[in-house]
């Protein structure tokens, strides 16, 4: 199968020529369609650093990173925002909904923005809403919303333009055990019924306890992955904090 | 180092808050034009001729300084506070690296006093240039009158040392708020203070259309009030017009964000266009804050726009009654002409005045009306002329001779210089003379050579006992009632400059504040749209379309006032002269386009940089 994502051999340099820190350092990996892939690493790691560079928010030092069959290093201005409206959805740790506007109008932004007639615009939201159980909080504001709810009027907003690519930023960062457990299961039958490619970063082996696959970045190589291949998700939570506590060489470095 | 430190902050301020800096040096620039203007070419000519005017322009120019200065004092004194709220964060750093509360103080204190010497400098260095373009502009209004006067670089100490004492007050005062609100600030408000966000309460929709109906049912009334009452009785009935229309002002601008949200919320299409949605929804967020801001830069705007459209309409009136008030150089009336006609030019030669400067000149009767010779009631016309004269004096002014046609004829044509109580006059034929009684003698004429010079040898000839022996003469001059009314041309017309342009500044200086201010605030949420994939250019006419909403609601509703406004101060005015209101609105828009598209411009661009750079 023809790969949804690829980054290869990605590196991000920052600082000049006298002293330099290398936070990607020639690093590939495929995502295939329908994939939902974790990425975990301690602090400092470039994992961040990478899901900037996919995103387009960030530019790569070198390296290419394709995106259903476009190089997205290569975009420039227009193009680069018609590809971050069109290919990619996002859902952030935080500063994610605009606070004036209702959950309902934040999920609706996302098609107006791309042009969507009208008349399409409230069926394609309550549709939406309805596969995250925000039917009744649609008039609501961000403010009068939980973390929770908060999270996932933004994964709303992230699919209903079906992007090729999802990117998630620490999703569950803000929210309580209960709160993350719900939007993780949500995410999970995203990915299962519609078929959503979602890539995740994440520190917390709980929240990548739900993905397929979780790739560990240190230093800003990858370091290690781990196959979930239909195991059992408390087993899988096992497998991650082994790796996990060994990948910071110390248990101080993991969280 | 800890000059160092200010100056720092001062070049960043300049850069990021030129609108203020700008706004300083404008109002200082302002200030000293209208307080130079004694030093004007107008001025001393005026007072050349110690013209009772220049007394009173000069008195009234003080009153309007002071309350000009209270004005410019509340603007500074708000920019001020503003850009210390948008300062919270780096002052509290200040205190959490131990700097004591004074040594903060003292470091806005330098801040405040650098800024104010900068604008003080640059203002005086506008200011002078200005009242340059000034003393050109008040040469070219006044044209008809001497040419070869000469312009000379005026530069007014006293001027400028009320500039300086004026500023320094306020500066001083707002150096001293400055310390004491920094002095008493609490370190967590100061660190938590960019958190604190606007509280977002949601007001059913439907009230605004109620709030909006009753603002313009409000204003409806005002206006009828206005319009059939007039403006002539202030009364407590007018005050409550003033009070009615305040109101409705007040409920328009605080519904109207909600009432337009309804509107296009009914029509999904055009709610549902690009970011229309979030354009609307930030306008609807803010106006619980703004509305009242509004309201007060509308009035504002009604201010400034009334009282130069009215300065300018009332100024052209002044000089039509000029140009009609004065036909020829000179004119004598000897209203001892129905018993003794005198030989005037003789009078005049005896008197020392040499005959040879003047030129042309005619010398005429009045004769009584008398209904019975002349048919024609002495309410329709108060004197009669016999058209050999009338057309003479034609030829005089350059004017449209009759031929002997349709006489009598009833005619208000000036045939005189000054006022001669004979507006209304009946033309008749040379044969009527004999039958008539000689009501008064004029004599017209126009100087030769250089008029200055007649003038002044006429004033003296006039002024010698031997004139004037055994009649009653008045003498009127073209210079006099020139000199005459150009001091309240100038009166009017640089006091309703001087406050309109003030008034039109600090509204659009608020404006602009306000609008950077939030351009700032709305960094995090264009970040977004920007991570969801909105063009750049979108999110440009997204700014523009914010900038413009509060820049241009408040300017139309001030239009529409001051058309109502304007209407029935012509019913006023229109007892001293018509209003040519075409030309004064045409003055009064190239004034608002001027200043406060310059203000808009450059708060667009402030804002979008704002935007830009951080997103």
């Amino acid at each position: 199968m023809e790969p949804i994502l690829s980054v290869s051999h990605l590196q991000k340099v920052y600082g000049d020529r006298g002293s330099h820190t290398r936070a990607l350092d020639d690093l590939s990996f495929d995502v295939l369609p329908g994939e939902f892939v974790g990425v975990m690493g301690a602090s400092g790691s470039g994992k961040t650093t990478l899901l900037n560079c996919v995103s387009t928010i960030d530019r790569p030092s070198s390296g290419t990173i394709t995106v259903d069959g476009t190089d997205v290093t290569a975009l420039r201005g227009k193009a680069l925002s018609r590809f971050r409206r069109e290919r990619l959805g996002f859902v952030f740790q935080d500063c994610n909904l605009l606070d004036t506007l209702t959950a309902f109008e934040n999920i609706a932004l996302a098609l107006t923005i791309l042009g969507t007639p009208a008349g399409e615009i409230d069926r394609r939201v309550r549709d939406t809403a309805g596969l995250l159980g925000l039917e009744r909080v649609l008039e609501k504001y961000p403010y009068q919303l939980s973390g929770g709810e908060q999270q996932r009027v933004a994964a709303a907003r992230a699919i209903i333009t079906a992007p090729a690519l999802v990117l998630a930023d620490e999703p569950t960062g803000a929210l309580d055990s209960k709160s993350a457990g719900q939007l993780l299961g949500q995410l999970s039958q995203l990915n299962r019924e519609q078929g959503a490619t979602i890539v995740m970063v994440t520190h917390d082996a709980f929240t990548a306890s739900w993905c397929h696959r979780i790739l560990f970045i240190k230093d800003g190589r990858l370091w290690h992955e781990l196959r979930r291949d239909g195991e059992d998700r408390r087993r899988f939570f096992q497998d991650i904090i082994g790796v996990v506590s060994r990948l910071g060489g110390d248990a101080a470095d993991v969280f | 180092m800890f000059f160092k430190l200010a100056r720092k902050n001062v070049t960043r301020s300049l850069k990021d808050y030129s609108v203020y800096f700008l706004t300083l040096t404008l109002g200082v620039s302002l200030f000293y034009v209208f307080n130079s203007l004694e030093g004007q070419w107008a001025m001393q000519m005026l007072a050349k001729s110690a013209h009772y005017m220049v007394e009173s322009i000069l008195i009234f120019m003080n009153i309007f300084s002071a309350f000009v200065s209270v004005v410019l004092a509340c603007l500074v004194l708000y920019a001020n506070t503003f850009l210390m709220k948008r300062r919270k964060r780096e002052l509290g750093t200040y205190f959490l690296l131990g700097l004591p509360a004074g040594r903060v103080s003292l470091l806005l204190v330098l801040e405040t006093l650098l800024i104010g010497l900068m604008a003080l400098a640059a203002g005086l260095v506008l200011g002078v240039l200005l009242a340059q373009g000034l003393g050109l502009l008040t040469i070219a209004m006044f044209s008809a009158y001497p040419a070869g006067e000469q312009f000379a670089l005026v530069l007014s100490v006293k001027a400028i040392g009320k500039t300086v004492l004026y500023f320094g007050v306020i500066f001083l005062v707002v150096m001293i708020l400055t310390g004491v609100s920094v002095s008493r600030a609490k370190l967590i408000d100061l660190m938590q203070g960019a958190r604190k966000n606007e509280e977002m309460k949601e007001r059913p929709l439907w009230t605004s259309v109620l709030t909006f109906l009753a603002g313009v049912a409000l204003l409806v009334v005002a206006y009828a009030m206005l319009l059939i009452r007039g403006m002539l009785y202030i009364d407590p009935l007018f005050f409550l017009m003033l009070a009615l229309g305040t109101l409705g002002t007040l409920l328009f601008f605080r519904s109207l964000s909600g009432f337009l949200l309804r509107v296009v919320k009914g029509h999904k299409k055009l709610y549902y266009r690009g970011l229309n949605m979030f354009v609307l929804r930030q306008f609807n967020s803010r106006i619980h804050t703004t509305y009242l801001s509004m309201t007060v830069i509308c009035l504002l705007l009604l201010l400034a726009i009334g009282v130069t459209a009215c300065c300018v309409g009332l100024n052209d009136t002044i000089e039509q009654n000029t140009s009609s008030a004065a036909p020829y150089d000179v004119t004598i009336q000897n209203y001892s002409g129905d018993t003794t006609v005198a030989d005037l030019p003789a009078r005049l030669a005896e008197s020392g005045f040499d005959p040879a400067l003047l030129g042309e000149q005619h010398d005429f009767l009045f004769y009584y009306n008398d209904p019975a010779v002349t048919g024609i009631p002495a309410d329709d016309a108060y004197a009669v002329v016999l058209l050999s004269d009338y057309n003479a004096l034609m030829a005089l002014q350059g004017g449209q001779a009759l031929t002997g046609d349709g006489l009598p004829l009833v005619t208000d044509q000036a045939i005189v210089t000054g006022y001669s109580g004979m507006n209304r006059y009946l033309v008749a034929p040379d044969s009527w003379a004999e039958a008539l009684q000689v009501r008064r003698q004029v004599f017209c004429a126009n100087y030769r050579g250089d008029k200055q010079t007649a003038e002044d040898a006429l004033a003296a000839a006039c002024s010698s006992p031997a004139f004037s022996d055994g009649l009653t003469l008045s003498l009127d001059t073209r210079i006099g009632i020139y000199t005459e009314n150009m001091g309240s041309k100038i009166l009017v017309l640089f006091m309703g400059l001087y406050l309109g342009m003030v008034f039109l500044l600090t509204a659009a200086a608020v404006l602009a504040l306000q609008q950077l201010s939030q351009a700032a605030d709305n960094v995090p949420r264009y970040q977004i749209l920007s991570r969801l994939g909105v063009p750049e250019r979108m999110r440009d006419r997204s700014v523009l379309t914010q900038v413009a909403l509060s820049f241009f609601l408040p300017l139309a509703l001030a239009v529409v006032h001051s058309i109502v406004g304007m209407t029935a101060a012509n019913a006023v005015i229109s007892v001293v002269g018509q209003v040519d209101s075409v030309r004064s609105s045409l003055v009064t828009a190239g004034f608002l386009v001027l200043i406060y598209g310059a203000y808009f411009l450059a708060t667009c661009f402030g804002a979008r940089r704002i935007v830009k750079g951080n997103g």
